[in-house]
């Protein structure tokens, strides 16, 4: 990330937003171009990486294995669930100032970003300040929990074994606007996932021993994939707001608003950062505009998981070896 | 436990390759937006992703050399890269080790009399691991370098290389090298045949050392064919748009 940005570039981006032309051509909510490729990392039990046209090149892994449940030692919940534990890098290959400690900040904010969205714990939400950024956050509460993935499907043994996913996201290059394409990246890498199927013996007694069913081809879906939530980031710039900033509009933003919405169009989390202030009005009318936008590019990420999905199964059926590309297509 | 059998009575390795094969290598250069240089390699299933940033001002002032280039070396592990998941932290003795041998290896190469007061990064990304990191580096590395257009001696091509059973192999992949194997890793200039890095661990007879050495040698040599390869093309690639 261009660490400084002159008072005239920075006029040429304000004046240019108001009349809705940005330094790219975009208009105002236009997105980019997303380009997705699940099932990129072998020994992974799914991955996709997500490329935003304009450099952002995310790498998410989703690794499951069977570890002890975590039991919450106040509410005693936990004991039939299974748990997601989430984490975020920045690669120093991404920008100039992720070099030694100084990804550490930006690596906290989106693990915490994510494990809240994600797979919150209700005791622990409501208005935790990151420090040196002012920001406010608040969590709706989803019935199902972990951002709509069914952890009890997740659980092997009540009270004793379950599945842990591993969510790892890598940040390979910085194009601008990180959040997105870490949580599109997420709930793509979460749709490739498939998890060995586990046969449980009672033992009588009270015990119970398990064995996971080796089987490649007989692996079940994460339940409740669907109702992922995704991020829309938009920066209020002047008096306008923008959606899928590059590098130097976000030099630019007074106020940036993540709005994280399901494909249902509830509202799953919220966040505002950066140090300008947002009148009320412009707010809501933000978050009307960032759900909308998230449920469109929801459907847009499905049709696109999909299309791949069916294509590698033409591939398959026909005999011809399905390559993935990664690094590859340019 | 059972001992997996790593050469098979015919010759053949776990991977079914010959003991003097390399493993099936991938390159290509410019693939980030930001780094002024880049480049992605794979061998077999290692893949390794570097990039450079430089000749650029010194981070920290008082590293600042007045007649030549600082090297800045950083190496990171992906915790997803090998079969189990594990989160190595930023100070791992193993990876800092590591980074300091690619840094070893590249300051004789690259000619930083020409970039006095200033400092060139290099961050190596290791996304999959299966044996043969470091070479895979060193390769990586060098790709990068010349993408950024940093100007170096000679390429810096790396083979690793071991006595497996009874016969000398290059290019280990992870279940070779994870049992009671040794394994050399030899970084060398293809001109001259000059050995910039050796690094070994584990125990290895000394009749065998020549052999090994040898070997590891003549895959050097494959591996600058290889990447040789991937830059020509590339070059050839740029020069032809830049000619419309």
């Amino acid at each position: 990330m261009p660490s400084l940005i002159s008072p005239a570039e920075r006029d040429y981006i304000l004046k240019g937003i108001e009349c809705n032309i940005r330094a790219d051509g975009r208009q105002r909510p236009d997105y980019r171009e997303v380009i997705l490729e699940t099932g990129v990392i072998s020994q992974t039990s799914g991955s996709a990486r997500v490329r935003l046209a304009g450099g952002t090149d995310v790498l998410v892994s989703v690794k499951a294995d069977i570890g002890p449940v975590l039991v919450d030692p106040e509410t005693g919940e936990g004991a039939d669930k299974g748990q997601i534990i989430c984490n975020v890098e920045c690669a120093p290959s991404a920008s100039q100032q992720f070099e030694g400690r100084g990804a550490d900040e930006l690596n906290n904010e989106l693990t915490q970003m994510m494990t809240r969205f994600l797979s919150h714990n209700t005791t622990s939400l409501t208005s935790t300040p990151s420090n040196t950024t002012p920001s406010s956050t608040t969590s709706s509460h989803n019935s199902n929990g972990a951002g709509g993935i069914n952890l009890s499907k997740l659980c092997i043994i009540p009270g004793e074994q379950c599945w842990i996913l591993y969510v790892d996201a890598l940040v390979l290059d910085y194009g601008g606007n990180l959040v997105d394409a870490v949580f599109m990246g997420t709930r793509a890498a979460i749709f490739d996932t498939r998890i060995p199927k586990t046969e449980v013996q009672d033992l009588g007694d009270g015990n119970f021993d398990f064995e996971v069913l080796d089987d490649a081809e007989d692996t079940e879906i994460v339940e409740g994939r669907e109702d992922m939530p995704i991020c829309v980031t938009l920066n209020k710039i002047g008096a306008r707001h923008i959606v899928d900033a590059s590098p130097l509009e976000e030099l630019c933003t007074e106020a940036k608003l993540v709005v994280a919405v399901n494909r249902s169009g509830e509202l799953c989390g919220l966040q505002k950062g950066h140090d300008g202030g947002i009148e009320p009005s412009l707010l809501l009318e933000m978050i009307q505009f960032g759900k909308t936008l998230g449920q469109t590019l929801i459907k847009q990420l499905d049709a696109k998981i999909k299309a791949e999905a069916d294509a590698d199964m033409v591939k398959r059926q026909n005999g011809q070896p399905v390559v993935k590309l990664g690094f590859f297509a340019q | 436990m059972s001992r997996a059998e790593l050469l098979s009575p015919e010759g053949l390795r776990i991977d079914g390759r010959r003991p003097a094969e390399l493993r099936k290598i991938t390159s290509t250069t410019c693939v980030l937006s930001q780094a002024d240089g880049s480049a992605y390699l794979e061998h077999g299933n290692t893949k390794v992703l570097a990039a450079v940033y430089g000749p650029r001002e010194a981070r920290h002032r008082a590293l600042v050399l007045h007649d030549r280039a600082i090297l800045n070396v950083e190496l990171n592990v992906a915790p997803f890269s090998t079969g189990e998941r594990r989160r190595r932290s930023k100070n791992d003795k193993r990876l800092l080790e590591m980074a300091s041998f690619v840094k070893q290896t590249f300051e004789p190469v690259v000619i930083a009399t020409l970039y006095p007061r200033s400092q060139i990064d290099i961050y190596l990304q290791v996304i999959q691991h299966d044996g043969g990191t470091l070479q895979a580096c060193i390769n990586a590395t060098t790709m990068a370098l010349i993408d950024a257009g940093i100007a170096m001696t000679d390429y810096v091509c790396a083979c690793t290389a071991g006595w497996v059973e009874r016969e000398a192999a290059i290019d280990l992949n992870y279940m070779e090298e994870s049992s009671d194997t040794s394994e050399v890793t030899i970084a060398m200039l293809p001109k001259s045949s000059k050995i910039t890095l050796t690094q070994m661990e584990s125990r290895l007879h000394v009749d065998k050392l020549e052999e090994v050495f040898r070997l590891a040698g003549e895959g050097c040599k494959q591996m600058y064919e290889v990447m040789d390869k991937t830059i020509r093309d590339r070059a050839e690639d740029l020069a032809r748009k830049m000619a419309v």
